[in-house]
């Protein structure tokens, strides 16, 4: 990789991956005493190899690192570390704020509200630090804590989260992830997976760089040496009900079993078997086979991954990692379709300017056991989704995306008034999704129930490694 | 707290009743009042809601105090909007989210009245990328307008200071009242003095003096619930 950015400036997960480290933790940390949590700080990019682990950066050089180690700062943090004010008065209101504050924007009602968040997550005051440990081993994971949490006078451990990716980058919901990120401009690893995309502006990511938007660029906090190369994430527990994803794909192939002209047109000859071989559903039916239509329209992939805008009717083995593809034209992925709502590539849109401006890395890993549908439990223990969604403005980019597209569905006037099926905050009353036909009709579904609830989460400054070097050198 | 004060305040309650008091009350007690209860004027456009319904044809009332505040300043405001009106309406047809948008000169204000779907950060900030340099022209006519221009380069601070501009849009109901001024006071635990609706006029005339100027209730609509992309695709007018 080699990039008009210095990469050793950045932390290795804004444009890494780390995709050979399946085992994530999560260490929410308290600053215990702030002079003590700068030493930390300091220890953190010194490059010694013994006390507190060392920040993985975007330069590997030579060798792999056994484990990565990357933290992000609230505003909480930021200040309880003696940033001075003149420099915390020009982050962003909306991480000034915290991600509590922002929940009727970003759809964190009922189920979802902040006040039914479990701890840490409960007292959001208290969440200063983020630190992400990954590891190809879990042992790995408890050695690179301990050197954390070494000097209790620091930090102190408020909370963990942990998840495991599972094989194929499936997450629960059984759909392939992590096959889109944007690709940025100057940073060269980016040629490889072309996606029809314009490349995104450095800005999209980064502070300090001309952003998607023409002529806008994004205040970077000042000194320099803090805000430069630096970013944001929302960190975001999802919690994702499978069993009822499941009951409703049962339901929404039953309603469509009682239309047979929309069977004829969702499964054409041939169509069913090609399903049932790629799923490996034993004893394929049209019922099962319009499961995973209704599973596919939903998201805009089918579950293993092929879009549907360039196979609609059957998954295609050859397409389950393509990212080449637009909706320009008569796109046969439905509007309302997740991958469509949160990047509707060249497509149009109501918001002309908007198109490519709301870009996000996207680093998510499942939490809890993958859920087995031939042996349904009667409690099923929580499992969901542990998300990080990255961009240099989070009010541009994660919350316009939350809000407006991913939510009323303003993007397009066939869309406007229902919420993301995948991820929405649905009620089974009010919620609907229309499914498009070959022929150019939809049929509309409806009583979608809420399958994504947040149960925590913190709106994160991710500095640079030149940030963390000036915080640690911080004297108040 | 009824009994503490309990007095007093309703003698303050009695007070708008009679003309005498009514002007002791806007000179002395008003004041009075305010010294000692301060209160912070709440913040401008439509209540923050979920609703579906709520998230289209939203209001924004904006006034914008100008800097010379005489008939030129008046007229280099006209201007400065003729100037710029083509500009102006080709600007919110990419936006894509107003369904109208006026600007209109009230005292020394300059005021722009518009209906916009979705998130006010989103519209603003979508205007600033298409026509930012039409908002600067404005802007500079505008009491502090240098501190957030170019607003290009000063995009948060630029929304923020357009919605610190935006009236507060005054509820309809007395509870609503207390609800907002009980969040911004960051208060949300319901003491038995906010319950009490006796006490709205005095919370009111004490709002209303540290914000003059407020919408009354967020207005009439004859089709809500539409966005403007649907009204035109339905019409339609292309969108
Ligand atoms: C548990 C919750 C979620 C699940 C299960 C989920 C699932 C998926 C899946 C299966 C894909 C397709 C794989 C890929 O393109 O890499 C995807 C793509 C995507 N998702 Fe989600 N997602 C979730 C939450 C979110 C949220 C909260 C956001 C944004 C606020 C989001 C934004 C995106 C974006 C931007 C893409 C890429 C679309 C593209 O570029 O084509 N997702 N998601």
């Amino acid at each position: 990789m080699s990039a008009m950015v210095k990469l050793a400036d950045l932390q290795g997960n804004i444009l890494r991956g780390y995709t050979k480290k399946p085992h994530v933790r999560y260490l929410i940390l308290e600053v215990a005493n702030p002079a003590a949590a700068r030493r930390w700080l300091a220890a953190s990019t010194s490059g010694r190899s013994d006390g507190v682990p060392q920040i993985t950066s975007g330069d590997w050089g030579a060798s792999k690192p056994d484990t990565c180690f990357n933290i992000g700062l609230t505003y909480e943090g930021l200040r309880t570390l003696g940033t001075p004010s003149a420099s915390l008065e020009m982050f962003p209101n909306e991480f000034i704020e915290g991600m509590t504050a922002r929940a009727l924007k970003l759809g964190d009602v009922g189920p979802s509200a902040p006040e039914t968040w479990p701890a840490p997550f409960n007292e959001p005051k208290r969440i200063h630090l983020i630190a992400t440990i990954y590891a190809e081993q879990p042992e790995q994971l408890n050695d690179v804590q301990k050197r954390a949490l070494a000097d209790t006078s620091a930090v102190t451990l408020v909370g963990t989260r942990e998840g495991y990716s599972f094989p194929d980058d499936r997450v629960h919901f059984g759909y392939r992830d992590n096959i889109m990120q944007p690709r940025f401009e100057g940073v060269h690893d980016a040629d490889r997976y072309a996606d029809g995309q314009p490349k995104a502006p450095l800005g999209t990511v980064l502070l300090g760089y001309r952003t998607n938007l023409e002529g806008l660029r994004w205040r970077v906090p000042e000194p320099e040496e803090l805000g430069h190369n630096g970013t944001f994430n929302a960190f975001r527990v999802l919690k994702q009900d499978v069993a009822g994803f499941e009951a409703y794909l049962d339901q929404a192939a039953d309603e469509l079993l009682k239309q047979p002209q929309a069977v004829g047109e969702l499964l054409p000859p041939g169509a069913e078997a090609k399903i049932g071989k790629v799923f490996s559903i034993e004893g394929v039916t049209p019922r099962s086979a319009l499961r995973e239509v209704v599973a596919a329209n939903l998201c805009g992939r089918w579950r293993d991954g092929t879009p549907l805008a360039l196979s609609a009717d059957v998954p295609d083995p050859e397409l389950v990692k393509a990212a080449n593809f637009d909706y320009v034209g008569e796109s046969r992925c439905p509007f309302g379709a997740h991958i469509r709502r949160s990047n509707p590539r060249g497509g149009k849109i109501v918001q002309r300017v908007a198109n490519n401006s709301r870009r996000l890395v996207r680093r998510g890993v499942p939490y809890g056991p993958a859920y087995d549908r031939t042996q349904p439990r009667q409690l099923e223990p929580e499992r969901g989704l542990l998300g990080n969604f990255i961009g240099a403005n989070l009010g541009a980019q994660f919350e316009a995306m939350s809000c407006d597209w991913l939510n009323l569905g303003l993007q397009d006037p066939r869309l406007t008034g229902s919420n993301d099926a995948l991820t929405g905050a649905n009620g089974t009353d009010s919620s609907w999704f229309d499914l498009p036909l070959k022929s150019g009709s939809t049929i509309r579904l409806r009583g979608l129930p809420r399958f994504v609830s947040t149960q925590g989460g913190a709106y994160a400054f991710l500095p640079s490694l030149r940030a963390i070097r000036y915080l640690g050198s911080l004297t108040t | 707290m009824p009994s503490e004060g309990g007095l007093l305040d309703r003698f303050v309650d009695w007070l708008p009743t009679t003309l005498f008091f009514k002007r002791a009350a806007s000179w002395i007690l008003v004041p009075y009042w305010a010294h000692k209860t301060p209160v912070k004027p709440l913040p401008g456009g439509p209540h923050p809601s979920f609703e579906h319904g709520d998230n289209v044809q939203c209001m924004m009332n904006l006034i914008m105090p100008l800097k010379v505040k005489s008939p030129i300043g008046r007229a280099e405001a006209a201007l400065a909007i003729a100037q710029n009106k083509d500009a102006i309406y080709a600007g919110l047809n990419n936006v894509g989210t107003v369904h109208f948008a006026r600007f209109v000169i009230v005292g020394d204000n300059i005021c722009m009245f518009s209906v916009y779907d979705g998130d006010f950060t989103n519209y603003i900030r979508d205007f600033i990328a298409t026509i930012g340099s039409v908002f600067n022209a404005v802007v500079a006519l505008v009491e502090d307008g240098e501190d957030v221009t170019p607003c290009e380069k000063n995009v948060d601070a630029f929304i923020q200071w357009i919605h610190e501009r935006d009236l507060y849009q005054v509820p309809d109901t007395a509870t609503d009242f207390l609800r907002d001024q009980e969040a911004l006071n960051g208060d949300t635990a319901m003491s038995g003095n906010h319950d009490d609706l006796t006490l709205l006029p005095r919370k009111l005339v004490l709002q209303l003096r540290a914000n003059p100027n407020v919408s009354l209730g967020n207005g009439y609509r004859a089709y809500p619930g539409f966005s403007a992309a649907q009204v035109r695709e339905r019409l339609e007018l292309g969108w």
